[in-house]
Formats: C-alpha cells, sequence, structure tokens
C-alpha cells in the first residue's frame, strides 16, 4: 500500500485592528453593532466616492510583513478585483495584485515533537473587507458595517504537510499577530479567517496534485479537524482508485463533517486593473525605518532567549512568551528581583495566570506590577515574611495598588525576629507540654515540627521559623 | 441687457456696492430659463413638440428654492456687514454628474433617476462656501458618455443657444448652453475627452480643464477616473479664474487631488503675454483616423475658417508681445482616441459595476426569481445604449488574456502623448513653450441627430481635446470667432501641469486684443430681440 | 473583413457584465463594438518606445504633491438614514436583495 502526505496551503484574512476603515473614516470595529450603522458613502459605494488610504492600515500591515521576514517593496499599487456580489458595493474590492507591499516571506514554525518546518508566503498585500450576508427565507439580507475594514491577505506556499502543523500556523500567527498588536485575531470572530488548501501525494514525491479547498472554518480546533477529516477523504478516494476533484468544501461545525459547496468556477477572471482613484504606495526608507524603530522581539526569539539567559525550562519558556505584555513581566521582574528566574516563573505560571484569567486582565494591567511581585519575592527570601504571607500578598497588592512594603507595615505581617519576644513563647510552649518535651529528650527528635507548629501558631504565623527551631533546640536540651 | 447678462465679477462688484441684491440676481435667471429654457429633460419625456424644438432644455432639475434661500441668507449677511465668500451672488449650474445633498442627482441616466444623494461633491460644496448661488442641475450624455449630449435619459436633450437645430457639444452640455443663454454665470462641468472643451467651443463660452489632480474628484460620478477632471464654464477668462480659484485644492476627500497650493489666478490675469512662447502644431491642424470599412488611414485637414481662427488668434497674441513658434511636432496626438477607446472604457465599465439594484437608484419592478435576474434586467432597463456600449468594450480588452493587447498596450500609448508634451513644454528643450495653440474642435456644432448612433465618429470629435486627458495637462478653451454658418468657433491652449495661470493670462489678453472685433458682440440665437 | 467580436464572444461578454439585451440592441451594440475595436487597432502599428514609464494618471505625482495617508481618527457619517433612504428594499436597517442562486449538488 502507498504511502501518502498532505500538502497543505493556508489562505489567511487577517483583519487589523484600526480605529478606522481602510478607505474611509468609519469606525472599524462593529461588533455587537446595529446593521449599516458604521456606513458612509465611501464604505458603502455610493456614486462619486473616492478611497483613501489610512495609514495606520499601512503601518500595521508592514509590521506583520517584516514579522513575516517579507521584503517591503518601496514602491507597491493598489488594483480593482471586479465582480458582482451584493455584499461588495461597488461591484470592486480594491485590493493589492501583482505589486503589493509584501514581497515574499516565511515562517520557522516549530513543532513540539522538536522539528522546525518552515513556511513560506506567497502573498501578502492589503485589501478591503466586505459586508456580510444572511439568508432569511427567499430574501438575502446584508449589512455593509464590515465593509471597508482593513484585512490583509497572507497565502502560504504548499508547505505544511499535517493538520497539526496548519493548526499550530495558526496558533503561532495568532500569538505574533497579538504580539505585533496588529490584529485582536480572533477566529470565533472572524478577525482571523483561514482557508485551506488540501491535497495528498504519495510520500517522497514532490510533485502538486489537485487540491481541495475548505472554507468557512472558525477556530483553530476545526481547521484541524477539518482537515484531519479531508486528508482520511482523499486517502481514500485514492486508495479505491477515484479521483480527486477541485471541489470547495464548507465545514459544518455542529455535524463536525465537510460538505461540498458549488465547484469550483473555471476560471473566474476579476480582470484586475491599476485602481486609478489611489495614487501608487511610497513608503521611503526613512517612512520604515520610523516604523521599524520600535519593532519588538519577536516571540520565539524571546523563548530562545529565557532559555539561553534565564535557564527556564522550554515549558515555561513557552507559556511566559504565549503572549508579550506576560514575557514583558516577566522578564522586568526577574531584572528588579536579581534572584532565581524560576522562582519568578513558578510564580508567573501559577498565582499570576490565575489572577488574570480570574479578572480577565492582560498582565500590564495588573496593579500588582512587576516590581511590586519583585519586591514581595525579595521580602520572602530576606525572612521578612513566610511563603504563605508573600502569596496573600499578591491579591492584596492588587486590590488595594499599595506597595507591598507599605501592606507588610499597616498590617504587621512582618515576621518576629526578635529572639527575646519568640524565646518567651517557646518557654511557655515547652511549659504547658511535659509528655512531648519527655518524648522529644527521650530521642524522638521529629517531635521538633510539631513544637515548631505550636509556637507559630502561638505566634499566628509570623515567626521567623527558622529562629524559632533554633531556640526550641537550645531549650528543650536542657 | 438684463442683470442674469453680466458677468461675475461684475455682479459681485454690484452686489458688495449694494446697487443689487442676490435675490434680484436669482430672479432675473430664474426669469431668463423660464424664458429660453423650455420643460426641463425628463425619463418620461413623452412626444416633442415644436416649441421643444426651439428651446435650450440646458435643465435636469432647478433648484430654486434652494437658490432663493441661499440668495436671502447672502443679503442677510452683507446687511449685517459680515463678510461674504469669493463668488458672493454669483448664480452656478452644476453637471448633474455632481452629488449635492438633498438634490437628485441622476447622471442623466434613469438608473439612478430617482437617486438623492446624501452628500455633496467637493467641488459643489467649495463654490457654495463662497457664496456662488446654485441654480439647477444641468443635462448632460449619460453618465457623460458622448459628445452631443443626445444621449441623456432625459429628453429633450439640451440644444445649442446658438443654433437650436444644433446640438450643444458635450457631455457637459447642459452646463456650456445654460452659460451661454445666461440663464447661469457659471457653471461646473467635468472633461474626460473634452467634454468642458468642445461644448464651450460649440456654444461660445470659456471652458477650462485643470491639471488631472488639481480639482477635487470626489462626488463626480465617475466616467474614467484616470481621466476625469471637473471644471469651470464661463463666459469669460476672469470669471473661470474666480471659479477655478475657488474649487482649487487638496481635499482629504480624494487621494489624487494634488498637494499643490493654488495660485492667485486673478491677480496674474492681466500681467500680459510678453515674453511667452505659444506653438502651434500641424498634428492640430488635421483629423487622422482609420476608415471603418477599408481599413485605410484617413488624413482630413480642418476647414480653412477654423485654421484662419487659429492663426488669427496667433497673430493677435503676438501683437501682444508673445513670440510664435510654428512646427512644433505632437506626432502621438493621433492615437489619442483609440488608447481613449481602451482606457476609459475598462475604467468605465469598473465604475458603472455599482450600479446593480442593490443600494440605490434604479431596480427592476418585474418579480424575479433571484439575484442574477435582478442585476440583469435592473442593468438593461436602467442603462441606456451608451453605457452598455462602454460596459461591453471595457469588458472586452481588460480581459485577461486581452489586456496586454489592448489596455496595457494604450496605457505605453498614453505615456508616448504625454512624452510629446513633456518635450515642448520643457524649459531647457528645443522648443520651450508657455502654452500649444489648437482649434479645440475639427467643426462646429453638427446638427443634432447627424453623429448620434455612429460611436466611432462622435469620439472623433475630440481628437484635438482628448490628448490633454491622456497627459493630465490643463487646457483651455475661449471663444475664437464666429463661423460663416453662424456658430462660434473655439480656440485652445494647452500648458504643462499647474501652468492654469498662464493658460488664463494668455486667455485674457487674447480677450482683449479682440473685444472690438464685431464678432465679439453676436449674442446666441435664443437671445436676439424676436426669436 | 471578420467580425472580431462574434456573437458567441459578445454573448459572453454580456453575460459578465450581468445584462441582457434585446435583439436590436445587441445587433447595435455589436456592431459599434467591432467598429471601435478596427479603430483601437490602430495601436498596434504604433512603434513603441523602449523603455516607456506607464504613469496612472499622465501627471506625475511626486512625494511632495502626493497628498499624505489619512490618519486613523474616527469621524462618523452625519447621517446614515440618508444613505438607508435610498435602497430599493430594506428591513430592520437591512439591504435586502433576492436569493442568491446555488447550484444544487449531486
Amino acid at each position: 500500500m502507498t504511502d501518502y502526505e498532505a500538502v497543505i496551503g493556508l489562505e489567511t484574512h487577517i483583519q487589523l485592528n484600526t480605529i478606522t476603515k481602510i478607505f474611509c473614516s468609519c469606525k472599524a470595529d462593529s461588533w455587537e453593532q446595529e446593521p449599516n450603522t458604521n456606513i458612509c458613502p465611501v464604505c458603502t459605494g455610493m456614486p462619486g466616492v473616492l478611497p483613501v488610504l489610512n495609514e495606520v492600515a499601512v503601518k500595521k500591515g508592514v509590521l506583520l510583513a517584516h514579522a513575516m521576514h517579507s521584503e517591503i517593496r518601496n514602491v507597491s499599487y493598489f488594483d480593482r478585483k471586479n465582480y458582482f456580489y451584493p455584499d461588495l458595493p461597488k461591484g470592486y474590492q480594491i485590493s493589492q495584485y501583482d505589486m503589493a507591499f509584501g514581497d515574499g516571506g516565511y515562517l520557522d514554525l516549530p513543532m513540539p515533537q522538536g522539528y522546525t518546518r518552515r513556511i513560506s508566503i506567497t502573498k501578502l498585500h492589503l485589501e478591503e473587507d466586505a459586508g456580510k450576508t444572511k439568508n432569511v427565507g427567499n430574501r438575502r439580507m446584508i449589512d455593509f458595517n464590515r465593509c471597508g475594514v482593513p484585512l490583509v491577505e497572507m497565502v502560504t506556499g504548499p508547505d505544511l504537510r499535517s493538520a497539526d502543523e496548519a493548526a499550530q500556523y495558526l496558533i503561532r500567527l495568532r500569538q505574533l499577530l497579538r504580539w505585533l498588536g496588529v490584529s485582536e485575531a480572533d477566529m470565533e470572530k472572524g478577525h482571523l479567517r483561514c482557508d485551506a488548501n488540501v491535497s495528498i501525494r504519495p510520500v517522497g514525491s514532490d510533485q502538486l496534485f489537485t487540491k481541495t479547498e475548505i472554507k468557512n472554518v472558525n477556530s483553530i480546533d476545526n481547521v484541524r479537524s477539518a482537515i484531519e477529516h479531508e486528508v482520511e477523504r482523499q486517502i481514500r478516494e485514492v486508495s479505491s482508485g477515484n479521483r480527486i476533484h477541485a471541489w470547495t468544501l464548507d465545514w459544518d461545525d455542529d455535524k463536525k463533517e465537510l460538505k461540498k459547496m458549488r465547484s469550483k468556477e473555471t476560471e473566474a477572471d476579476y480582470r484586475y486593473f491599476r485602481e486609478p482613484d489611489l495614487l501608487p504606495l511610497h513608503l521611503s526608507d526613512e517612512w520604515l525605518q520610523e516604523t521599524f524603530t520600535d519593532f519588538p522581539e519577536l516571540p520565539l526569539n524571546r523563548k530562545k532567549r529565557f532559555i539561553e539567559d534565564y535557564q527556564l525550562p522550554d515549558y515555561d519558556a513557552d507559556l511566559l512568551t504565549t503572549e508579550r505584555n506576560l514575557s514583558d513581566y516577566f522578564e522586568t521582574a526577574v531584572k528588579a528581583y536579581g534572584g532565581d528566574p524560576k522562582k519568578v516563573s513558578n510564580y508567573l505560571m501559577n498565582e499570576i495566570l490565575r489572577m488574570l484569567n480570574e479578572g480577565g486582565k492582560t498582565a500590564e494591567q495588573l496593579r500588582l506590577t512587576p516590581i511590586f511581585l519583585a519586591e514581595i519575592l525579595k521580602m520572602v527570601d530576606n525572612g521578612k515574611i513566610n511563603t504563605s504571607t508573600g502569596k496573600n500578598l499578591l491579591s492584596k497588592v492588587e486590590e488595594t495598588g499599595l506597595a507591598p512594603t507599605v501592606i507588610v507595615e499597616n498590617e504587621g505581617l512582618g515576621l518576629v525576629s526578635d529572639d527575646s519576644a519568640i524565646r518567651a513563647v517557646v518557654e511557655k510552649v515547652i511549659a504547658n507540654s511535659s509528655k512531648e518535651v519527655d518524648a522529644y529528650r527521650a530521642g524522638k527528635e521529629t517531635l521538633i515540627g510539631w513544637f515548631t507548629g505550636q509556637v507559630m501558631r502561638e505566634m499566628r504565623g509570623k515567626a521567623d521559623p527558622k529562629l524559632a527551631q533554633e531556640i526550641l533546640k537550645e531549650l528543650l536540651k536542657r | 441687457m438684463e442683470l442674469c447678462d453680466h458677468s461675475g465679477y461684475e455682479l459681485s462688484f454690484f452686489l458688495r456696492e449694494k446697487k443689487i441684491s442676490a435675490q434680484e440676481i436669482v430672479e432675473s435667471c430664474l426669469a431668463r430659463v423660464a424664458n429660453v429654457d423650455g420643460r426641463p429633460g425628463s425619463v418620461d419625456s413623452g412626444e416633442m413638440t415644436l416649441d421643444d424644438t426651439q428651446k435650450v432644455h440646458s435643465f435636469i432639475s432647478i433648484t430654486a428654492e434652494m437658490a432663493r434661500d441661499q440668495a436671502k441668507k447672502i443679503d442677510q449677511k452683507l446687511a449685517n456687514g459680515e463678510n461674504v465668500g469669493s463668488l458672493a451672488g454669483i448664480p452656478f449650474t452644476t453637471k448633474d454628474i455632481f452629488c449635492v445633498k438633498d438634490t437628485y442627482s441622476t447622471a442623466a441616466s434613469r438608473i439612478i433617476a430617482n437617486f438623492k444623494a446624501p452628500y455633496t461633491a467637493t467641488p459643489v460644496a467649495r463654490m457654495l462656501e463662497q457664496d456662488a448661488i446654485m441654480i439647477g442641475k444641468v443635462n448632460l450624455d449619460e453618465f457623460t458618455f458622448g459628445s452631443s449630449n443626445e444621449s441623456s435619459a432625459f429628453q429633450p436633450s439640451t440644444r445649442n443657444p446658438w443654433d437650436t437645430t444644433r446640438v450643444p457639444g458635450g457631455s457637459s452640455g447642459g452646463s456650456a448652453a445654460s452659460v451661454s443663454a445666461a440663464e447661469a454665470t457659471l457653471s461646473l462641468g467635468t472633461d474626460t475627452a473634452g467634454s468642458i472643451r468642445q461644448p464651450a467651443a460649440f456654444c461660445g463660452v470659456v471652458g477650462v480643464k485643470p491639471t488631472y489632480g488639481r480639482v477635487s474628484r470626489y462626488g463626480l460620478i465617475a466616467f474614467a477616473s484616470s481621466l476625469d477632471c471637473p471644471g469651470p464654464l464661463a463666459r469669460n477668462v476672469t470669471d473661470a479664474a474666480m471659479m477655478l480659484q475657488a474649487i482649487a485644492g487638496a481635499d482629504r476627500h480624494d487621494s489624487t487631488a494634488a498637494n499643490v497650493a493654488v495660485p492667485d489666478y486673478v491677480g496674474f490675469l492681466d500681467q500680459g503675454v510678453k515674453g511667452l512662447r505659444i506653438g502651434l502644431s500641424p498634428d492640430y491642424f488635421q483629423i487622422v483616423y482609420m476608415d471603418a470599412v477599408s481599413g485605410e488611414m484617413i488624413r482630413h485637414p480642418v476647414s480653412d475658417e477654423i485654421k484662419a481662427t487659429v492663426y488669427h488668434a496667433a497673430e493677435v497674441l503676438k501683437e501682444m508681445g508673445a513670440e510664435i513658434i510654428e512646427d512644433v511636432p505632437l506626432p502621438n496626438m493621433r492615437y489619442g482616441i483609440p488608447a481613449f477607446f481602451v482606457i476609459s472604457r475598462v475604467e468605465a465599465a469598473s465604475n458603472l459595476h455599482r450600479f446593480d439594484g442593490v443600494k440605490y437608484g434604479y431596480r427592476t419592478p418585474q418579480t424575479l426569481s433571484d439575484l442574477n435576474e435582478m442585476y440583469r434586467k435592473t442593468r438593461n432597463e436602467g442603462f441606456g445604449l451608451q453605457p452598455k456600449l462602454r460596459i461591453l468594450m471595457g469588458m472586452y480588452v481588460s480581459a485577461a488574456q486581452y489586456s496586454e493587447q489592448y489596455y496595457n498596450r494604450a496605457l505605453k500609448v498614453r505615456a508616448m502623448i504625454r512624452h510629446d508634451f513633456d518635450q515642448v513644454f520643457d524649459q531647457k528643450g528645443k522648443y520651450r513653450l508657455n502654452a500649444i495653440l489648437t482649434p479645440t474642435t475639427p467643426s462646429t456644432a453638427f446638427p443634432m441627430g447627424d453623429v448620434y448612433g455612429d460611436t466611432v465618429l462622435m469620439q472623433y470629435a475630440d481628437q484635438f481635446t482628448v490628448p490633454a486627458n491622456h497627459a493630465g495637462i490643463p487646457g483651455i478653451s475661449l471663444p475664437g470667432g464666429i463661423a460663416a454658418d453662424g456658430l462660434p468657433l473655439g480656440i485652445q491652449l494647452l500648458g504643462s501641469d499647474f501652468s492654469e495661470a498662464d493658460l488664463f493670462r494668455i486667455g485674457r489678453a487674447f480677450e482683449e486684443g479682440t473685444q472690438t472685433e464685431a464678432w465679439r458682440s453676436l449674442k446666441p440665437q435664443v437671445l436676439r430681440a424676436g426669436v | 473583413m471578420k467580425d472580431e467580436i462574434t456573437i458567441e464572444v459578445f454573448n459572453h461578454l454580456v453575460s459578465l457584465a450581468a445584462l441582457e439585451l434585446d435583439e436590436t440592441q445587441a445587433q447595435y451594440l455589436r456592431h459599434e463594438l467591432n467598429q471601435q475595436l478596427k479603430a483601437i487597432h490602430e495601436l498596434e502599428a504604433v512603434p513603441l518606445e523602449q523603455g516607456l514609464k506607464i504613469n496612472a494618471h499622465g501627471v506625475a505625482f511626486t512625494p511632495q504633491t502626493s497628498p499624505q495617508l489619512r490618519t486613523d481618527d474616527w469621524i462618523p457619517f452625519e447621517d446614515t438614514t440618508d444613505i438607508l433612504a435610498q435602497l430599493p428594499q430594506s428591513e430592520d436597517r437591512y439591504v435586502v436583495v433576492p436569493d442568491i442562486p446555488h447550484e444544487k449538488l449531486d
């Protein structure tokens, strides 16, 4: 039996999170708004209107292209893609055809199994989104709110070899988009949309065979399932001697199955030509330089550096770099703390992440700043407070916004390291526990823990435990 | 002489001197419209009457109430001693290809006959800001597709005020006729291949096609976006200069409106022509085209009368101090029409995609089985023949398999036309011209019905005007004389990018140099006593 | 001379253009198209210069004369009801059109 491998390319549409649309001053985000509220003559294609390009859309597109190692063209062009559809008010979409602002590119995709796959980018351009339509009975209802929301269309080469790789690509892309702050990248809300081109071939072949196109998949898990289903189907078909047809397939999320849409139209001719209403897009080297001034260290690089510089385990480094704010938080805390980075990591991965999830916050929104976290860690290390006080402090700082030292002071949470105060309590405990004292002195030295517990209870946890134990041992010896 | 027959600068002066009121100006215009215009164009026009054939029919909609309200406000401002705009009280018409909020903005097409624009085009808004008063919206060829006005879906279409059996030219025919018959002082037109200059020549008025990007296109219902230019029509150069001053300049709604400062056109007007170099080109004294039947190239010289008019103008300017340079070669001008046939159609077909019955305008009343049927019936019933022709041609020449042969080739030819102009305007080159002087049109206004239908012949009426659109350079058509048949003759001045100030200067000098000539005192037929 | 745009080509164009024509119109339009194409063919005889730089608007826009890109500031349109008032058919602020045909498969 022949072994087959999957050959997958992904076409993604990324909504940029600008304030306004790409060619008019309407608000771009219409989530949960009434239909046809964020519209104007321009985005509804009224006669006589003209597009005016949003600079921030260009900037965000350029940041993404740079992160994808794409060459940025100093001069690029917009083109009209002509077709009739009721969600496309002008009857053409303004897009970039043969001279887009981004040229080529790739993403090195690390797989959990340990290998890295280089995914090439064959297309990267700016365009406008279309409206939304829905069927009600035999009528089609159209909402133009989404018309003109800026999109980057980014298409990979047929370089992915499994559903897992496709899913991993989307996970890394989503991470990157949020990291760069160019898109909310929420697939459920359509910020990130993905079509998958899927074909199979015998292992070892470098030919490309007829592919199908899977559309309307709205989560990463569904992309994975849809591709898995389709690869299996294609292998079944080919194994039983059937041909693969260039179908367009629709993912049915409820039934978890693929359905055939209309068979792919023969050579749709969009009659592209240069958009005469826009001038060529000139991006000077100075403009690019300025745009890249604050270009961030990218997540995979940062992860690598965390492992090298802070000796973090792969797991920690990966988790701490899922999100840019969190990784910034970590690094600031580590530097302020000066102690073992793994300790900081532990706090982050447990307490802080829980705090973020529960509060629906991102790391930079916390009142518990990385500096405060470092202070708490230092107080624990110095024996100023014990570990459990330290952990309780986290939420107290977050609630009040006060510095941890202030709270410790105000609430008297500091450990008592005054020899005479502890000595007095130890004497009291020994006097009240003659049975245990006898047992200890008879050689049952493990009781030291019990004694320490008693002292701590008497002092409501505020005793320096090390000191308490030393004094206990000294007095019990007598 | 009625109030409406005065020039714009006179009206503006009288108004500021409080000799007249803005309301009097408006009433004078409306009275003229009532006298000469006949019924406005309509999509349900019924039978033509004899009376119809003797009227001008400039208008599609007369915005009398808006005009009166505006006049009242201007009078009030003046009474209060407040400042008024540079065009205060000057009445104008707007070619109905511009959107004006709360007016029907029809493009002279059935497909948007009922479209009320929710916004105002930038050049119109700028005129209103300067307190010019809009009298109404005037007729044109459907979507500006023509050179005679006859293709308007709004009939009766405009007739030439100098002879109502003749066309006014087009597509800004209503604009030229309304100014010529003094129904208004100024008109806002558009020029894609000569649509301002050709009707201006046919109707004996001044027409300006500014540099591409000089005036914002926002609100202009597009024909060919890379060629369309809004511009003024007026009865004299000074009025045209005042108007361009008001409408020119960058616009946040148009990314092709150039970021170039607007000079003081009026201030430069009287600087004379001493030292300016004006060229004459043999390539502008013949039309060259391929005979449709034999496929042979036909060279057809312009009439002696037209040639004499241009040479006379050159003579006048020479006497006033200009230097005339003859035999300036512009060999690629003759390809202007075939290149235009391709480029304008590709853009037009795309621009007309949006008229689909979904968002505005006409939707077929027939019962429909599906969306595609709605598209087809709506577009078939809504578009006239000329838009359909342009759509089909645009579709053909931009198809993926043909676009190299047709579209890309036409773009290259366009670049060659531009290159010809660059050479002769190059101030370090051989010719160092400030302007080129040409006839505006190869003929005077043709009789209605003579050319309409033959779309190739009709297009060749634009052979002298279309090169400026390809090159993006400015051009102005001036009344140059009256032909033996009693019809106006136009002369054209072309200049380098953003040289409108020079063209106005030369035009103004020509007016001065010819002000005592007999033809200057002739009036259009519809304004002569006893008619 | 043979017509470049045959009836078949013409009908294809008509369908691409979302039009439908009666016979008289079709005949006239096809005739005019073929006439215009003959004029257009003159372009083929033009000797093109090498290295010709095409620019989209005739006028060469320089970085100085090109308007700035738009800043990302929200300016809501004053009255969307003016836009909706133009709709041939609407319902609850939606634009309404007849259904989109789907091809029956299988």
